[in-house]
């Protein structure tokens, strides 16, 4: 868009966002990405003064829509119109002027500058010292948050930089705010928090929410009203009181009996089984060590053929955890027996030749090599069989992982669910202990119900899958036992947890350091 | 397309060169057919060329491999440096009074060229695996200690009987010296030995496990460090054969060219080479295409100071506008060729 | 050491430290911002000649320091056209334009050589010259020395204390979430990418008109580009560190003309080429200090924890990894 143009839309923009209640159309909005098709002629209403809700499973596309309403993405075609103002796309700066703000699901700030810092560079001219310093302070108090000025935003919590980035949206008037599965990463009372500001910010009548999740417990709780999305279409729309099943049949068009990966019932009798046998990892005054920092004094063990859980917030601890077992972190005391091997200070060749391996939750950045093919990646980690590698790919992959059949594609062309299969296909199946980062981020419901369905077949047969999840109800769901982190300790092992909402209070109490260390009964 | 496309930036890069000519007061036509004639204009000029292109494409290959793992080997220069060295250290040691045939020395002196070339390219990888030093500056550093411990050896310990010159160290006897061609200024050997390395690179790269690895190191280091690829020991294996192959051409140029350690014997090899490998970005079948242009601008260069007075870094200021126009078309028409892996 | 030597010791450092702080503060201004000028070499000695035959032909040394950052802010806007704008790599293109700027210097300046020329002189300023220490080294010499104090004041001031020194910064750390915010990224990223190649243009132009006057092939300043990307990177991109990494590389190759004095046996090029093994060792010494055997080594030894970099960062969120691609 020309800049005249630009300034000029803005400047309309501007008064209109003042004068009117902020009111949004999309009409036919199509975007696609090469082959794929993620927004399919969308066209939602969204009105002023309610909550509104964009459901969907990962992969829908809505975090697609509302980018473009955040002015990062252009619409392919359609038209997006603000408040009576039309547009065929809107730029980062024409959308704040408009009054929208997107909270990505992901912090998009500045960590080494300071928390006034980032609040200064809101988009349009950059404020003075003073005058952020003013300003931060009154939109905190406004919104009832407490931020320390001078510490860098590296420094806070992942909740903490919410709260920043709705301070600033809200200082420079946003009144149509868009938060994109904003509750990942947070604990339960700290969603609760988010949820009042919510309520409080649409409660005056010219201004709109709009969250975006998968979560349907979420939803309900919060929301005025409810789009939902599946395959990149708008396939319903409901109100409050708010329909469980409808959604759900929405959501996952209208199949009776959906994966959601439920596990087969634990049999009572295989805890004394498991006691048994010897451990398979054994960590004795353990302190693991990586860039970022150390964890120490851990002392536990692992039995094999069973699937643990890891629970905490970011910066609990749990990622070095995982690291260290990997052989990715160094184990710089302490001593690390896997099937009896000593593996401490050991280097990574080490790790794996016990049958270590680990899965990154950053797939195609950690794991994977974007720009070559799964036959290569299956060269690249089967080097003896690289002779026969198309059948290894038909047999292994197609056939047992179920991965798309497009051998000679690109990785990075693949999608999430895809992604993660080819990794889990580049596993050897004699792998004894297998360490999980996130491994169903993202993921649609078909391909993590295919995960968890691999990870008990592995488990059955005798190795031990590690897990660290953001879900707490994935958590309650496949885990035999939860180690809980907070702060760089463990601070709770938990046998299987029944999965109620008081458990998961509990369980994200410990996360965040409230609950004293005590073991919880089920 | 891709053809025309090649046309019109090489007139485009005339056009240019013609306008910088013009600045400085050169005659402009006279000029390139200085360049021109000296880089072809008879049999001995041809070989000359031919002679300027074995470093080149050695180095060429070698550094195909290095950024075949996004490693940008500056330092190839040292690496000829001290390859240059190796090799005389071993053909000074022949004594004409003893028994064993001059060409086991000179074997033994390619060997050894190779074998400091790759040792100082090693040196420069340890620091960029386990030093975490970037091997821009290592390799630059170590360039500049390459150069100082040549000239202190032409200078000091090896210097010429009487008085030390900076013309470079005693000539080699005749018996030591690579055969030339015809009486030519140039070696078969070494074009052979230039043909042969081209092809075990490419053959190493394209049909080899280890260029698939390499290959995987380049696009992801962290996940082929997760599939036990050991990304380190490759970027050590890609860097100690592209310096063996620096060093080969360091060997080559004393022994078989200028028969003796000259300063800045490198005398921008290892630079121009890193600029053909970016002209044909990593392409290995236009590389040889590209060393021999190089080559030609090289030598024919040679000539402009005595017939027109102009200085021969000519020849560098065409190398890089060149280099900068086909970077800027790359990027203003995009074909899938000159979008980089 | 009497004062007078130390005096002497001192003027001579910040003498020969001037041009490397212009163009490493020009470096770090460019940085911050996420762009890596690898032309510095090449900049700085085509600034030199550039700023040498301008002040030869004006007669004026001042109007030559000018066409020497002007010299040196064309070759960034090249890199900025190509790198920038057109999407090219910038480790490529600044490489190709190092070579480049040292042969078309070579080659355009090819009758400047040997030839007398115009010389920034010595600026005195009576009352500050008579300073114990600082007084003559800064305020009776060179005006270079005067220029660079001004410039590391003023580079700090502009990154830390003003707007436009933080949009910068911002940008540095996250070219994306600047996007996102609605900032002018690439704007900025041309502007620092432009101011960079201006202050390098002017260190190379000290060289020439005062620190090593003259032009000739070599000249002498060759390789003091690389040493200031070394430096910008010692110096942990903050501007006073910056300088001071400068002034310590200045005292190597002064302390190197003081030896040669004293042991005339060892040869001059062992000293010319002094600078580059620190180099390599300085930033070995950098990056062992963040890695983790050393963090280990802090733990147990806590002497060796004041030793620490104190800040989590280091280089700016744009540059890390930036070095790490190909072409």
């Amino acid at each position: 868009m020309p800049a005249a143009a630009a300034r000029h839309d803005r400047g309309q923009c501007l008064q209109i966002a003042f004068e009117h209640p902020v009111d949004v159309r999309l009409s036919h909005i199509v975007k696609r990405f090469g082959a794929v098709t993620a927004n399919d002629d969308i066209s939602l209403h969204l009105g002023p003064g309610r909550i509104h809700g964009l459901v969907g499973e990962n992969g829908a596309g809505k975090s697609t829509l509302m980018r473009m309403l955040g002015g990062t993405l252009a619409p392919d075609s359609g038209r997006l119109t603000v408040s009576g103002r039309d547009f065929t796309r809107l730029t980062p700066e024409s959308a704040a002027a408009c009054g929208i703000g997107l909270l990505p699901q992901d912090p998009l700030d500045f960590p080494p500058l300071t928390v006034w810092e980032n609040f200064a560079l809101g988009g349009g001219p950059v404020l003075g010292r003073r005058q952020a310093r003013t300003r931060l302070e009154a939109a905190c108090a406004r919104l009832g948050f407490c931020l320390p000025p001078d510490t860098p935003v590296s420094r806070l919590t992942v909740a903490e930089r919410q709260h920043l980035e709705l301070a600033r949206l809200f200082d420079r008037n946003a009144r149509l705010l868009i938060l994109d599965e904003p509750t990942t990463g947070i604990s339960p009372a700290q969603r609760e928090t988010l949820f009042a500001v919510l309520r409080d910010f649409v409660a005056d009548e010219g201004r709109l929410a709009v969250l975006v999740t998968h979560k349907l417990a979420e939803a309900k709780a919060l929301c005025d009203t409810v789009a939902v999305l599946r395959q990149g279409r708008l396939v319903g729309r409901f109100d409050a009181p708010l329909d469980t099943e409808a959604i759900l049949d929405a959501m996952f068009g209208g199949t009776t009996v959906h994966e959601t990966g439920q596990p087969a019932p634990r049999t009572p009798g295989t805890p004394d089984k498991k006691a048994a046998t010897a451990p398979l990892v054994r960590l004795a005054g353990v302190t693991f060590a990586d860039e970022k920092a150390v964890l120490e004094g851990l002392t536990c063990t692992l039995p094999p053929g069973a699937i643990i859980g890891l629970a905490g917030i970011a910066g609990g601890g749990q990622e070095i955890f995982l690291r260290g077992l990997a052989g990715l972190a160094r184990t710089v005391a302490g001593r690390l027996t896997v099937s009896g091997r000593d593996l401490a200070g050991k280097p990574l060749s080490r790790f794996r030749a016990a049958g270590i391996r680990f899965l990154p939750a950053a797939r195609l950045e950690e794991g994977l090599f974007p720009g070559l093919s799964p036959l290569d990646h299956l060269r690249l980690a089967f080097p003896d069989r690289r002779r026969t590698v198309a059948d290894l790919f038909a047999s292994r992959c197609v056939n047992g992982f179920r991965l798309t059949n497009t051998p000679d594609a690109p990785s990075k062309s693949l999608s999430g669910g895809n992604q993660q299969r080819l990794l889990l296909s580049l596993i050897p199946d004699d792998t004894r202990l297998l360490l999980a980062e996130s491994p169903t981020r993202g993921l649609d419901a078909a391909s993590i119900a295919q995960i968890w369905s691999h990870f008990r077949d592995r488990a059955a047969g005798g190795a031990t899958v590690l897990f660290f999840s953001e879900d707490l109800d994935e958590l309650m769901t496949h885990a035999d036992r939860i180690l809980v982190f907070y702060d760089r300790r463990i601070v709770a092992d938990l046998p299987a947890v029944a999965g109620t909402p008081d458990d998961a209070h509990r369980l994200g109490d410990l996360m965040t350091g409230q609950a004293a260390r005590e073991e919880l009964r089920p | 397309m891709p053809l025309v496309r090649a046309a019109a930036t090489l007139l485009l890069a005339l056009a240019v060169t013609m306008g910088i000519l013009f600045l400085a007061g050169a005659p402009p036509v006279h000029t390139l057919a200085v360049l021109a004639t000296g880089s072809f204009g008879s049999s001995t000029a041809i070989l000359r060329t031919l002679s300027a292109m074995v470093p080149l494409l050695l180095c060429g290959a070698g550094l195909c491999l290095t950024f075949a793992v996004n490693l940008w080997n500056i330092g190839v220069e040292g690496q000829i440096i001290l390859g240059s060295i190796g090799s005389l250290w071993v053909l000074r040691a022949w004594d004409a009074t003893g028994s064993v045939a001059p060409v086991l020395y000179q074997i033994g002196a390619l060997l050894a060229a190779m074998a400091c070339g790759a040792a100082w390219a090693l040196f420069s990888g340890l620091l960029r695996t386990h030093g975490r030093v970037h091997e821009i500056f290592s390799g630059l550093g170590l360039n500049f200690v390459a150069l100082g411990l040549s000239l202190w050896l032409i200078l000091g310990p090896w210097k010429r009987p009487g008085m030390a010159s900076m013309s470079g160290t005693e000539p080699l006897p005749a018996l030591l010296r690579l055969p030339a061609w015809g009486g030519r200024p140039m070696s078969l050997v070494g074009l052979v030995l230039a043909v042969c390395a081209f092809g075990l690179v490419a053959w190493l790269l394209r049909r080899t496990f280890f260029g698939l690895a390499l290959s995987a190191v380049r696009h992801n280091p962290r996940a082929a460090a997760l599939l036990g690829l050991g990304p380190e020991k490759r970027m050590l294996a890609a860097m100690g054969l592209c310096g063996a192959l620096a060093g080969l051409a360091g060997g080559l140029l004393v022994a078989g060219l200028y028969h003796r350690l000259i300063p800045s014997i490198s005398g921008l090899y290892g630079y121009t080479a890193i600029l053909a490998v970016l002209m044909v970005s990593g392409s290995l079948p236009l590389l040889p295409l590209a060393c021999l242009f190089f080559a030609a601008l090289t030598v024919g260069s040679i000539q402009l100071p005595l017939e027109l007075g102009l200085d021969s870094s000519l020849s560098g200021v065409i190398q890089g506008v060149l280099l900068l126009l086909v970077f800027a078309v790359r990027r203003l028409r995009p074909t899938d060729a000159g979008r980089s892996a | 050491m009497t004062p007078d030597i130390l005096t002497a010791q001192l003027t001579a450092v910040l003498f020969a430290a001037a041009p490397l702080i212009l163009a490493a503060l020009g470096e770090t201004v460019a940085e911050r911002a996420g762009v890596i000028n690898l032309s510095l070499d090449g900049t700085m000695l085509f600034a030199a000649m550039v700023a040498f035959a301008g002040a030869r032909a004006s007669g004026d040394a001042w109007l030559g320091l000018a066409a020497g950052a002007g010299a040196g802010l064309a070759v960034a806007g090249v890199l900025a056209l190509l790198g920038l704008v057109l999407g090219a790599s910038e480790l490529a293109v600044g490489f190709i334009l190092t070579l480049f700027c040292r042969e078309l210097a070579y080659f355009l300046g090819h009758g400047l050589a040997r030839q007398p020329g115009p010389d920034l002189g010595v600026l005195a300023i009576p009352g500050l010259d008579a300073l114990p220490l600082l007084g003559r080294a800064v305020f009776r010499q060179s005006p270079v020395v005067l220029l660079s104090v001004l410039a590391v004041a003023g580079v700090w001031y502009f990154l830390m204390r003003t707007r436009p020194g933080l949009l910068l910064r911002a940008v540095g750390e996250s070219p994306s979430a600047a996007l996102a915010r609605g900032l002018p990224a690439k704007r900025v990223q041309v502007l620092a990418c432009l101011a960079g190649g201006a202050l390098a243009g002017l260190g190379g132009a000290c060289y020439s008109l005062s620190v090593k006057p003259g032009w000739g092939h070599p000249q002498g300043c060759e390789g003091a580009g690389w040493i200031v990307l070394a430096i910008v990177i010692f110096g942990g991109w903050r501007p006073v560190r910056v300088a001071l990494g400068a002034l310590f590389f200045a005292a190597i190759q002064v302390a190197g003309i003081l030896l040669q004095d004293v042991l005339p046996g060892l040869s001059g090029t062992l000293f010319q080429i002094a600078p580059f093994p620190v180099m390599i060792l300085t930033l070995l010494v950098v990056n062992a200090r963040r890695s983790a055997a050393f963090r280990e080594a802090a733990r147990r030894l806590p002497l060796l924890g004041r030793l620490m970099p104190r800040t989590a960062g280091g280089a700016p969120g744009a540059i890390v990894g930036a070095l790490d691609k190909g072409f």
